[in-house]
């Protein structure tokens, strides 16, 4: 099907490029798998910034820390296929503007959100129209976000909150071939950091919130170091890329100052791993207060970037802010 | 030799104002139809309080409409919004909308090059705008020029010299002899430019602006009519043949 | 400071009560072309130098950044930064197998010289445009037209951002959006930058026994050609064509702050010179192109020149000249006018890599793309020059913007070279 608004590629359709050593099933890849570095509830490093895109009432840029292997492999590559991927997203937010003509009344503030991958984003190329996980995305974005906003005060007026993921997490390691208990688990690492990136841009917009919302992750895995017997583990944080298996996986939107959730995702087999171990902290509750905690993290990384906003805004005359 | 282009005013009935445009040298054939002023109702919001907008709709004969007519739509929206007087009464928030059919001609490839087309683009438009009684503050004339790989400029290039063209050139001058667009493409510099700027000017408005250049003008006069004079020659015998009851009874 | 400018001026009236004074930012929002005309001609008492209200000179261009290669899942990237306006470019590779191209096996027999012979007939335009290539490895340019032939390069640029607040997110790409991917493609078409070659995937048929050979191709017709080649006396060498790189470059505008299409064409420019392709060849028993995962085998783009991009508005003192029918001065008085302008008051300003704010008041747009021959020593050489809507530019504002693009050439050469 050809798109008349876009530049089309070959009717016949390409195909992703095959390497050599995916096909060869062999013991040496294993080596390469990217291990975690980190302390289960380390995190890592968040960059944040807000106001780069100045003809936005807010925005903000987010990107995470790249793991130990992806930092590796960028300073001495030997392999064209990356170990793994860090996210990198843009999020901008226009308004409050007033609500087109044809809207119906709103006595609130009317809250929009997408998210949308760059082509380019992921492992596979990502097509220009959205697609039903940009889209489930955009709707847990906008659950995390309208229980933080006072919409109140501004009646039939709009928002819109746009987010553009430049570089996504991977839902596994590349060298792995999807199997049963596998999900878009990179898709959750995206909704935490959309979460986190969307609260500082509307914080630079200067929309009143009742607390910044932060967004975290947390995760059983499988550990595989045990060669006897699998035995389950909380991570906070984690990158799917560095783990053979994740059994079940959670993340939450935070308020810490009310310590309210706004958002709760949770997905994933649990029974396996309280079944196997006698391990009582693995269950729905230990998940999601590993979520809360990764949040908290990123909730100090946020107040730190809207301080700055806050004092771009009253470093220069009102004037010059346009 | 080839002969020059051939027009007809207002060959729609329904229409404000149209026209039809063939060139013979390219083979491009466009027949254009105006309706002004009309009211926008979907785009009330975009609508300028003091200035008329003005739509340009570009149909390929053949295949759908794709990226390139909207990038040639902006070419001509333009230059035509310089020369449409959007301020005069009845015009102001009202729109001019401008639709084109790509009649006959070489089909656009994808991200193929304009301008063979532009100039019969140019010229139906505003034998369009004349035949609505769109107000204008000037007319216009384009001519596509081809430069060859040893350098010469080919006047009425063929679609054939086109493709075999080291540059292109495509140059619309206003009535009053400005510049009003130049889009060139390939590999040139700015003396072949310039070189390019003396004959376009000659094919368009003939010897009376080429004053120092006393050679071509010679041959100008020669081949054909400058482009203005065609313009202008097509709205007059469109008026003769109107008003030939009046002539005839008078 | 370039607000004071609009601040003497916005105060200037006496007459007027304090509580009218606007600060700039009002005064500039609601009278946008007195606010840039009242930057751009201060008062002669004022001392002060003719600058633009973001504090430029007019031949200025902003601050240009760009920085490649950050993003993980492409084979090139780049990021670049045109003062407030922000382009990401990504470049990703997949492959066209010929037997995926309905045409292929049409028009395309499997031996590269024929098909290369069958090219040379019909299309001498490509030809002629071989020849007059400066210089160097000439041997490529004839099959240039499989780039165009099987849309080998897919450029897209996206607006639906967020990058300004006109455009809606989600919704399809606006005709801007659409303009400028047509002509970043028509601009890789015609400067031809990448070269076919690089992009094309090759088998080499081993030299094996007639047996072997039997055993390998199935297919009837590769018999019959392998046959003829053996016959005809000079064997050519047995290689084909399997499949080709297709590239697709994407162009997302983070943020729009005017002069999209420089940023958008530098950051295509820039991830191209990012892009390696790994090795790729034909594997024969899986009937599949496989490529090697080893960066040391991947290899760059040999891209041809490198053509940079510089627009400009035109600013005229009289916002309504345009529609005064009687007062427009044909071209000669023009001239004239222009000259004597020189003593007395501007009535205009070319404004180079002009801003959302200025783009917003100049109807006039110019765009040159220039490269310098020899590899950026030679000449410079215009390789697109686009000017339209209206008629302040004519042939001796043109000469001084191509120097003004050369100058331009120059200062982004050094900025690709550092990143």
């Amino acid at each position: 099907m050809t798109d008349r608004r876009r530049i089309n590629g070959p009717p016949g359709g390409t195909r992703p490029p095959i390497f050599a050593s995916s096909l060869e099933s062999t013991s040496d890849i294993v080596a390469e798998r990217p291990q975690r570095q980190r302390q289960p509830n380390e995190l890592r490093k968040i960059f944040l910034k807000t106001g780069l895109i100045p003809s936005a009432s807010g925005s903000s840029y987010l990107e995470f820390e790249p793991s130990t292997s992806l930092s590796a492999a960028r300073s001495k590559p030997k392999s064209v296929i990356p170990p793994s991927s860090s996210l990198k997203l843009a999020c901008t937010v226009h308004g409050p503007k007033p609500l087109p003509r044809s809207a119906t009344f709103s006595p609130n503030l009317v809250l929009t959100t997408h998210v949308k991958y760059a082509p380019f984003a992921g492992r596979r190329r990502k097509g220009h129209v959205r697609d039903a996980s940009e889209r489930d995305l955009g709707v847990h974005l906008e659950t995390a976000l309208r229980g933080a906003i006072v919409a109140e005060r501004w009646p039939k007026s709009g928002l819109d909150i746009t987010i553009t993921i430049l570089e996504a997490e991977d839902d596994r390691w590349w060298g792995d071939a999807p199997d049963s208990h596998d999900a878009a688990w990179g898709m959750m690492n995206v909704l935490a950091g959309c979460i986190t990136a969307a609260s500082a841009a509307i914080s630079d917009a200067r929309i009143d919130c009742l607390d910044l919302v932060a967004g975290g992750v947390a995760a059983v895995v499988a550990d595989e170091t045990a060669g006897r017997e699998t035995t389950s583990q909380l991570m906070l944080d984690t990158d799917p890329a560095d783990h053979r298996s994740i059994l079940s996986a959670c993340v939450v939107a935070y308020m810490p100052a009310r310590d309210e959730i706004t958002e709760l995702w949770l997905k994933g087999d649990n029974s396996k791993s309280s079944v196997g171990t006698d391990n009582r902290g693995l269950g729905h509750e230990a998940l999601i207060d590993g979520a809360v905690d990764a949040a908290r993290g990123a909730h100090s990384v946020l107040a730190e970037a809207v301080r700055e906003s806050a004092q771009r805004f009253a470093g220069l005359p009102s004037g010059d802010f346009t | 030799m080839m002969g020059g282009p051939i027009a007809s005013l207002h060959p729609l009935s329904r229409a404000d104002g149209s026209a039809s445009y063939k060139c013979p040298s390219t083979g491009s054939n466009v027949l254009g139809s105006v309706n002004a002023p009309v009211e926008l109702p979907g785009r009330r919001d975009a609508l300028k309080p003091e200035d008329a907008t003005i739509e340009v709709f570009v149909k390929p004969g053949t295949a759908p409409s794709g990226v390139g007519e909207r990038y040639v739509e902006g070419i001509l929206r333009g230059a035509l919004s310089r020369i449409v007087l959007g301020r005069e009464k009845g015009y102001p928030r009202r729109g001019v909308v401008i639709t084109l059919a790509i009649l006959g001609g070489e089909s656009i490839g994808r991200g193929g090059s304009y301008l063979p087309l532009l100039p019969a683009l140019l010229h139906t438009s505003i034998l369009a705008l004349l035949s609505a009684s769109v107000p204008l503050s000037m007319s216009l004339s384009a001519t596509m020029l081809a430069v060859n790989p040893s350098g010469e400029i080919v006047r009425k290039p063929s679609i054939t010299d086109a493709r075999a063209a080291a540059s292109l050139h495509v140059l619309a001058f206003t009535s009053k002899g400005h510049l009003l667009l130049s889009e060139s493409e390939g590999r040139f510099n700015f003396d072949t430019w310039d070189k390019v700027y003396e004959n376009a000017l000659a094919v368009c408005h003939g010897t009376s602006t080429l004053s120092s250049d006393g050679d071509v003008a010679m041959t100008e006069n020669m081949d054909t009519q400058p482009l203005e004079g065609f313009v202008r020659d097509t709205v007059e015998d469109h008026i003769r043949a109107e008003y030939a009851w009046k002539v005839d009874a008078a | 400071m370039a607000s004071t400018a609009a601040d003497s001026t916005a105060q200037a009236a006496p007459t007027a009560p304090p509580s009218l004074i606007l600060p700039p930012s009002q005064f500039a929002r609601l009278q946008p072309h007195a606010y840039l005309l009242a930057h751009l001609s201060p008062p002669a008492s004022s001392q002060q130098p003719s600058l633009r209200a973001n504090g430029r000179s007019p031949s200025q261009f902003r601050i240009t950044s760009a920085n490649t290669g950050s993003l993980t899942h492409t084979n090139g990237s780049a990021v670049v930064r045109l003062g407030d306006t922000t382009a990401v470019c990504g470049i990703k590779a997949e492959i066209l197998h010929t037997e995926d191209i309905p045409s292929w096996s049409v028009s395309h027999s499997s031996s590269s010289l024929a098909s290369n012979k069958r090219r040379k007939l019909t299309s001498p335009a490509e030809n002629l445009g071989a020849d007059r290539e400066d210089g160097s490895e000439e041997t490529d340019d004839d099959d240039d037209s499989y780039i165009e032939d099987f849309s080998l390069l897919v450029p897209n640029l996206s607006l639906s951002t967020g990058c300004a607040p006109g455009f809606i997110p989600g919704a399809p790409p606006s005709a801007l959006a659409q303009s400028l991917s047509h002509q970043i493609l028509s601009l890789l078409r015609s400067t031809r930058i990448v070269r076919s070659k690089d992009l094309q995937i090759w088998y080499q048929r081993p030299n094996l026994g007639r047996e072997e050979l039997e055993v390998h191709n199935e297919d009837e017709q590769m018999d019959v050609d392998v046959e003829q080649d053996r016959s005809g006396g000079a064997t050519p060498e047995p290689r084909e064509i399997k499949a080709f790189w297709v590239l697709y470059i994407d162009i997302m505008i983070i943020s729009l702050a005017g002069n999209p299409f420089d940023a958008a064409w530098l950051s295509v420019l820039a991830a191209l010179r990012d892009t390696k392709l790994p090795r790729a060849w034909w594997d024969v028993d899986n009937e599949i192109v496989v490529c090697s995962d080893l960066v040391s085998e991947a290899r760059k783009l040999s891209l041809r020149g490198l053509p940079v991009a510089s627009s400009f508005g035109v600013f005229e003192a009289d916002a309504a000249a345009g529609w005064r029918a009687v007062l427009i001065p044909d071209a000669e008085e023009e001239r004239k006018i222009a000259d004597s302008e020189r003593k007395g008051i501007r009535r205009r300003w070319i404004l180079a890599d002009p801003d959302g704010y200025e783009e917003g008041l100049s109807l006039e747009r110019v765009c040159l793309v220039v490269d310098r021959d020899q590899g950026g020593s030679g000449e410079v050489v215009i390789v697109k020059l686009e000017k339209n809507g209206g008629f302040a530019v004519d042939r001796k504002e043109l000469k001084q913007l191509v120097e003004i693009s050369a100058q331009r050439w120059e200062d982004i050469n050094q900025i690709l070279g550092q990143c």
